[in-house]
């Protein structure tokens, strides 16, 4: 299913091809019986001039033009140059006949590239061919767009390419190619897209009835919701959906069943694009999701009869254990897997053992407790000495994120002995980990320096120079270190074979903390001088700078040996290195002064250097810098990961509060078109009302730099909002396609509302999904998502439970999008308010002033004065006022007219909130006087807020 | 020494193989299989590649192919393989893939004949046919003759002549073939003119005649007239930058003064190659004019001119004046000989069956050129020619005298020829 050609099939192709064009058969015939590349070429220049000449007179038909065309596209797969002909292939393009058509396109995708100036002139007759009735046109011009794809051409293609995938009318094969079109311009041009703007339309694609559309919308979601997190975090519900319906219900059309597994590719998909979110917070989703990997992991126990049943169980497998591993890495599912991974590493699969070793680092990457591996150390360890390099190496990666304060010593002890017969291609990044290992993990100081000096010794050139800054680091900033370190990198620099590194950090030590062990017999200054000395001459001119150093300190710190010292500076005067020359001579002067002032003041013992991060562990992960798979996690223990995942997450930290501004324009298109279209389909009015959403989409993609406006409504939706404030039930959106109804209760901060959606028209509705964008302190959670498809006439329903958990002012959003014809998208505001979370209370006149009084008027109070627009009627005044949980208390105000009523606001943290309000209705002037007391200042004027629109416009 | 042997085909099928040494693998033929034949950027004919080095000759259809370990003569590595090449031609008329492979066994008894250890040995086609025969490849005297006269020969002084031989007419013809190398650049100066020159002879001698051969050799004769105080002679003279000669002719006497004395083999042999880069007459002048008129057209008009004697003739002149690649028709109007365009070679190919000296002769045209999608500036290849003249040599070298000796003191027959051939003559524009 790529979109490419192979060479070997267009060959294939020519010769099946050329069986109705005679002259291709002959000319193709030649060229094989030429035995000699010469004969060959002599053959193609003959050609080419006889093309040329043809195509220098003009007048060729259709036929003639393609039969020269494949021609030369022959020539080209054989490696020669065709400066021409360019033009006769674009002008085949717009012939009418498929073969020709075929041809045409064959040539511009073989012999054009991007940057091609006439790759331009494509750019019309492809989108023709893409607004043409003809599915096999559209999948010529896809494949033509996917495999040219310049800049130009994404940037006038892609909204074409967009519609034929989201269009209603596409065949399943047409809607694949034009996903993996669209995911090929996206990697080559991902500023083109427009992504969040087809966030919606894209991800209700996942839920297609064919898996193969499924397969290749999934390819790209990835790719979009990799970069887009937050736009794309509708497909997670989608995903988990999918995957049930594949693994749990086994719902799938036996076409895809791969040696037994049901459509291997798109679970592993699925399953990778999860691990792109965070884990849901869903109750429903969580669930499911359990028993997918539940489920995965049980279908894994029984052992599969070959090979290719195995590599796609495993990789189902490993990728959901992957999964299970980011959701949460304590659960019992992890568990098992822990048990199927240590079956795993010790698999006799080198492919099997590969994974098994990558998956568990990726465990001891997350996992707090890494009990459950170390009992398969040995294996691990083991593992070290496989016959396969990238075992080893992931072997190698697993025992530095598994390594902990209590099994370092073992660790590195084993990846020092390692070290000398490793591959040279690991030894560096060996060192690197075992020089951090040591370094984190070290309880006692003179283990770190012994197995660093080791370390320098052993791998010797494979250490780089950031391990030996850090040692110096280390020691100069731990004073209890200096002295063990000094007597040991003396004990060192005294071995026969002693690297240049080690002479580095022994030069460096010695020289700052050298006087510390000056006393002890055997590293008098004499003989630290001499160690020196004696490697002075095989190391090389750095090194030798760096020498040269020390001794001007030795001459501070022992002055007894300066004589030695001050002919070493004098040979040295005349060495040719200018370097070394010029250290020497100024050494020697300052050596020289009449006062030693000078001296002690440069060599003055160095201050502890500032903390900062490791440079080894900033070398470590640039080795491993991101891949295209942002999912990526590094080695290492769970800290570097949770630092990441909050850089890679923060994106989606205000899903909350943004909303998509696109939504609303885009609606109030597929509003008019579909009440035009009415499910039927109307072929060409459709296309046309989807262009329009195209071209606007197009606007709404260039004008929304910023951030986007919260609170993009479907238009009309409002008038029913209102009534739903003080009602518990009743409808919230109509409109020619869908009903949507709701009926709510509450007890105090608890509550949960259903919503009825009917499908009023007389087609079935599809990829019907809702998402509640959450607001802030109200807590929204829906027990299960609803069918994701509404029979004619039909109605489904779902349900939610909601929870105040403090005080919250804007409104939730619920999203709700399913296919019609046309996909469409309304956004509601749900009529869940502050005031449904109140509970009406009984008081009577006194309590009621009492407390009224207690409140007291300032910033608690808040009184306004109204002017309603129609005629006051009080009946129903006193139903909106209880409708709004107002317990209305009789007899407490003097005026009957007038409403007094009292309530409490619950809130699980906020506490509760003591509400009084007074209403005072003149019905001749068509006034209110409403005043609100409660003892919260912000809730005074929230319920303020709420109540004054209703009254001024009550209508009832 | 040579290593390994290899006969390909123009394919890079291996046709002959055969080691010489332990210091190879019989797969060493695979690497050049890919190395060279199937690598067009390698033109050279000798490649190293880690210790082992190729040397490869091109004849006809065939790769002759030694491989060496060792830090081998090239010189002597080419003269072996152009010398096998000759034995091929000796014995089967041709030396191609077909006689290759209609030979197998034969080529196989030669090349043990010819290399021992990887060691050249000797080489001269009259002896060899002596002794390594088959139906078709006979010397008539072969069978006649006992296997011990054929060792004495084989080991004596003289390897390539037998003592007994008799004519009834005593005859030798020389050949002297010139081939003519030039470029010429764009504004008419010569880059580079040089001739490589070969004197074949077939000596139809009695007994075993000790022969003298003089030419008009710069060197030679400047002495000749320092001697005898004349100096007319010296314009006529050639000097000879290089010369190489067959193994019966006696160096040392050469060395001392010059004279080429020597015991010819029986039969055909090539006596001397030389090779002059002074004084060069070019056969042929060429004016090319050749405009790009815009993008579509070019104009040709290329005018030759005959430079020798007018009573010479040039035959199967074949002048090749590339067009553009992005010719489309071509208009040629000339007044002798017959120019088309060949596309196949991208050129236009004029050809004059003779060509009086000292005549002109003009080719006037017009490409038509199509359009191309890249536009690439034409390299104007040079334009080439081909011909032949009879009587007439490049160098201006000349046989003076051959002399024949012999106890016999019989008397000797010479007939001597001069021709001078085209080799690459190219003429920029």
């Amino acid at each position: 299913m790529r979109v490419k050609f192979s060479k070997h099939l267009i060959q294939f192709y020519f010769i099946t091809m050329s069986s109705n064009m005679r002259g291709l058969t002959v000319f193709i015939a030649d060229i094989r019986n030429c035995r000699v590349r010469e004969l060959e070429e002599k053959r193609i220049n003959k050609e080419m001039a006889n093309i040329r000449a043809k195509f220098k007179d003009g007048n060729l038909n259709g036929y003639q033009k393609k039969k020269y065309v494949c021609k030369l596209l022959y020539m080209y797969i054989l490696g020669w140059d065709i400066d021409f002909g360019h033009m006769e292939a674009v002008n085949l393009i717009s012939s009418n006949k498929y073969s020709e058509k075929q041809i045409g396109y064959l040539g511009v995708t073989l012999l054009m590239h991007e940057n091609n100036d006439l790759a331009r002139l494509v750019i019309n007759s492809i989108r023709k061919d893409l607004e043409e009735l003809n599915e096999i046109y559209n999948c010529l011009a896809l494949h033509a767009i996917a495999n040219i794809g310049g800049r130009e051409m994404a940037e006038s293609l892609s909204f074409d390419v967009h519609r034929l995938l989201i269009s209603p009318n596409s065949k399943s094969f047409v809607k694949k190619k034009a996903a993996l079109t669209l995911l090929r311009l996206y990697r080559k041009h991902p500023d083109v897209i427009p992504a969040t703007d087809w966030a919606e339309r894209i991800i209700v694609l996942m839920d297609d009835t064919d898996l193969g559309v499924t397969l290749c919308v999934t390819s790209l979601v990835m790719a979009l919701a990799q970069d887009n997190l937050e736009a794309y975090l509708g497909c997670y519900a989608k995903a988990v959906d999918r995957l049930t319906k594949i693994i749990v219900d086994k719902e799938y059309s036996l076409d895809y069943v791969y040696y037994k597994v049901p459509i291997p590719w798109l679970q592993i998909k699925l399953l990778r694009l999860l691990q792109y979110y965070p884990a849901s917070d869903d109750h429903n989703i969580r669930n499911k999701l359990h028993n997918v990997l539940q489920t995965i992991i049980n279908n894994s126990q029984d052992a599969p009869k070959n090979v290719q049943h195995a590599n796609a169980q495993n990789a189902v497998l490993f990728e959901a254990i992957n999964l299970a591993i980011h959701l949460d890495c304590e659960s019992q599912i992890v568990n098992q897997a822990v048990v199927l991974l240590g079956r795993f590493i010790t698999s006799k699969e080198t492919n099997v053992r590969y994974l098994g070793l990558e998956t568990m680092s990726h465990l001891a990457a997350c996992v707090d407790s890494l009990e459950p591996i170390k009992k398969h150390q040995d294996t691990i360890l083991l593992s070290l000495k496989d016959k396969d390099i990238s075992v080893r190496r992931r072997g190698l990666d697993l025992l530095y994120s598994m390594c902990d304060v209590t099994n370092a010593k073992a660790i590195v002890a084993e990846l020092l002995r390692y070290l000398n017969i490793a591959d040279y291609a690991l030894r560096e990044e060996m060192v690197l980990k075992i020089a951090i290992l040591t370094e984190r993990f070290a309880t006692e100081y003179q283990w770190y320096v012994d197995i660093i000096l080791q370390l320098l010794s052993t791998a010797g050139d494979h250490v780089g120079e950031v391990v030996w800054y850090r040692v110096v680091q280390i020691v100069v900033n731990n004073e209890e270190l200096q002295e063990y370190a000094a007597r040991t990198v003396l004990i060192h620099l005294r071995s026969p074979s002693c690297h240049e590194n080690l002479v580095k950090v022994g030069g460096y030590i010695l020289g700052e903390f050298g006087i510390l062990v000056a006393n002890i017999p055997g590293a008098s200054p004499m003989e630290q001088f001499n160690a020196l000395q004696s490697k002075f001459g095989m190391c090389s001119q750095p090194t030798r700078a760096l020498l040269l150093t020390t001794y001007l300190k030795f001459i501070n710190i022992f002055p007894e040996i300066k004589g030695e010292i001050l002919s070493v500076f004098n040979r040295y005067r005349h060495v040719l290195d200018s370097e070394l020359q010029q250290r020497a001579a100024e050494y020697m002067a300052i050596a020289t002064m009449p006062t030693d002032d000078l001296l002690q003041t440069v060599c003055e013992e160095m201050p502890p250097f500032p903390e900062r991060e490791s440079a080894l562990l900033s070398r470590l992960h640039q080795n491993q810098s991101d891949t295209e798979d942002k999912r990526t996690w590094v080695i290492g223990g769970k800290d570097f990961n949770k630092d990441r995942d909050t850089v890679r997450f923060s994106t989606l930290g205000s899903r909350s509060n943004s909303t998509d501004s696109k939504s609303k324009n885009e609606t109030a298109n597929n509003g008019n078109n579909s009440n035009d279209g009415n499910g039927e389909l109307d072929f060409l009015r459709d296309l046309e009302g989807l262009n329009i959403g195209g071209q606007n989409g197009q606007n709404g993609h260039t004008s929304t730099s910023g951030p986007l406006p919260a609170g993009s409504i479907t238009p009309g939706s409002e008038r029913w909002f209102g009534k739903l404030l003080y009602n518990t039930e009743g409808v919230l959106f109509v409109d020619s396609q869908l009903q949507v109804g709701i009926k709510s209760e509450y007890h105090s901060q608890l509550g949960r509302f259903a919503l009825y959606f009917k499908n009023k028209t007389q087609t079935t509705i599809t990829s019907f999904t809702t998402v509640i964008e959450h607001v802030k302190n109200l807590l929204i959670t829906t027990p299960q998502q609803p069918a994701t498809l509404i029979s004619p006439s039909g109605q489904i329903q779902q349900l939610f439970h909601l929870e105040c958990q403090n005080l919250f002012k804007e409104t939730p959003n619920v999203r709700i999008s399913f296919i019609s014809g046309t996909l469409h998208t309304i956004v509601l505001k749900l009529p869940i308010v502050l005031t449904k979370f109140m509970e009406p209370i009984e008081l009577n006149g006194p309590e009621f002033f009492t407390r009224w009084k207690q409140i007291g008027g300032g910033s608690r109070e808040k009184q306004t004065i109204l002017q309603s627009n129609v005629p006051i009627d009080l009946q129903g005044l006193h139903s909106m006022i209880s409708g709004f949980r107002f317990g209305i208390l009789k007899g407490v105000d003097p005026n009957p007219a007038n409403i007094v009523g009292a309530s409490v606001l619950h809130t699980a943290q906020g506490g509760m909130i003591g509400c009084l309000m007074r209403l005072e209705p003149n019905v001749e002037a068509h006034m209110y006087r409403l005043t609100v007391r409660t003892t919260n200042e912000s809730v005074t004027n929230e319920i303020c807020a709420l109540l004054e629109p209703q009254l001024t416009n009550n209508s009832s | 020494m040579i290593s390994a042997f290899f006969i390909y085909n123009q394919k890079g099928e291996v046709l002959i193989s055969r080691l010489y040494r332990q210091d190879l693998k019989r797969s060493v033929a695979d690497i050049f299989r890919i190395q060279v034949i199937s690598n067009t950027d390698v033109r050279s004919p000798i490649i190293t590649l880690g210790s082992t080095s190729f040397f490869h000759v091109r004849h006809d259809n065939l790769y002759i192919v030694a491989v060496t370990k060792c830090n081998a003569n090239a010189a002597l590595v080419f003269e072996f393989c152009y010398r096998l090449v000759n034995i091929g031609k000796a014995y089967f008329g041709k030396f191609d893939e077909e006689a290759v492979k209609n030979n197998f066994v034969l080529i196989y008894e030669l090349l043990d004949e010819v290399l021992d250890f990887g060691y050249p040995q000797n080489s001269e086609t009259e002896t060899l046919k002596m002794y390594i025969t088959t139906e078709s490849v006979k010397s008539q005297r072969a069978v006649k003759e006992d296997s011990s006269k054929i060792t004495i020969q084989a080991t004596g002084a003289t390897s390539w002549r037998r003592s007994d031989i008799k004519y009834r007419k005593n005859e030798a013809f020389i050949d002297v073939i010139e081939s003519v190398n030039l470029l010429m650049s764009t504004k008419g100066t010569t880059l580079r003119a040089d001739v490589s020159g070969q004197i074949m002879m077939r000596a139809y001698l009695s007994g075993t005649p000790e022969c003298k051969f003089g030419l008009n050799d710069k060197l030679l004769l400047e002495k000749d007239t320092s001697h005898r105080g004349l100096s007319q002679k010296r314009t006529n003279a050639v000097e000879i930058d290089d010369c190489q000669f067959h193994q019966c002719v006696k160096l040392g006497k050469f060395d001392s003064d010059r004279t080429i004395s020597f015991v010819p083999p029986d039969g055909e042999f090539e006596l001397m190659r030389y090779r002059t880069t002074e004084n060069v007459n070019l056969p042929f002048r060429v004016h090319p004019v050749v405009n790009e008129i815009g993008k579509s057209r070019v104009e040709y008009r290329v005018t030759v001119k005959a430079n020798f004697s007018p009573k010479l003739i040039a035959n199967n002149v074949v002048i090749r004046i590339p067009t553009p690649l992005n010719t489309a028709n071509i208009n040629i109007h000339v007044d002798a000989g017959k120019a088309r365009y060949v596309p196949a070679e991208n050129s236009i190919v004029w050809k004059l069956s003779r060509f009086q000296g000292q005549s002109e002769e003009t080719l006037s045209g017009e490409a038509e050129l199509s359009s191309m999608t890249v536009k690439k500036a034409w390299s104007r290849p040079p334009i080439s020619m081909d011909f032949q003249v009879l009587m007439f040599t490049s160098s201006g070298l000349m046989v003076r005298f051959l002399k024949v000796f012999e106890k016999s003191n019989y008397t000797s027959v010479k007939w001597v020829r001069y021709m001078t051939k085209a080799g690459s003559y190219q003429i920029r524009f």
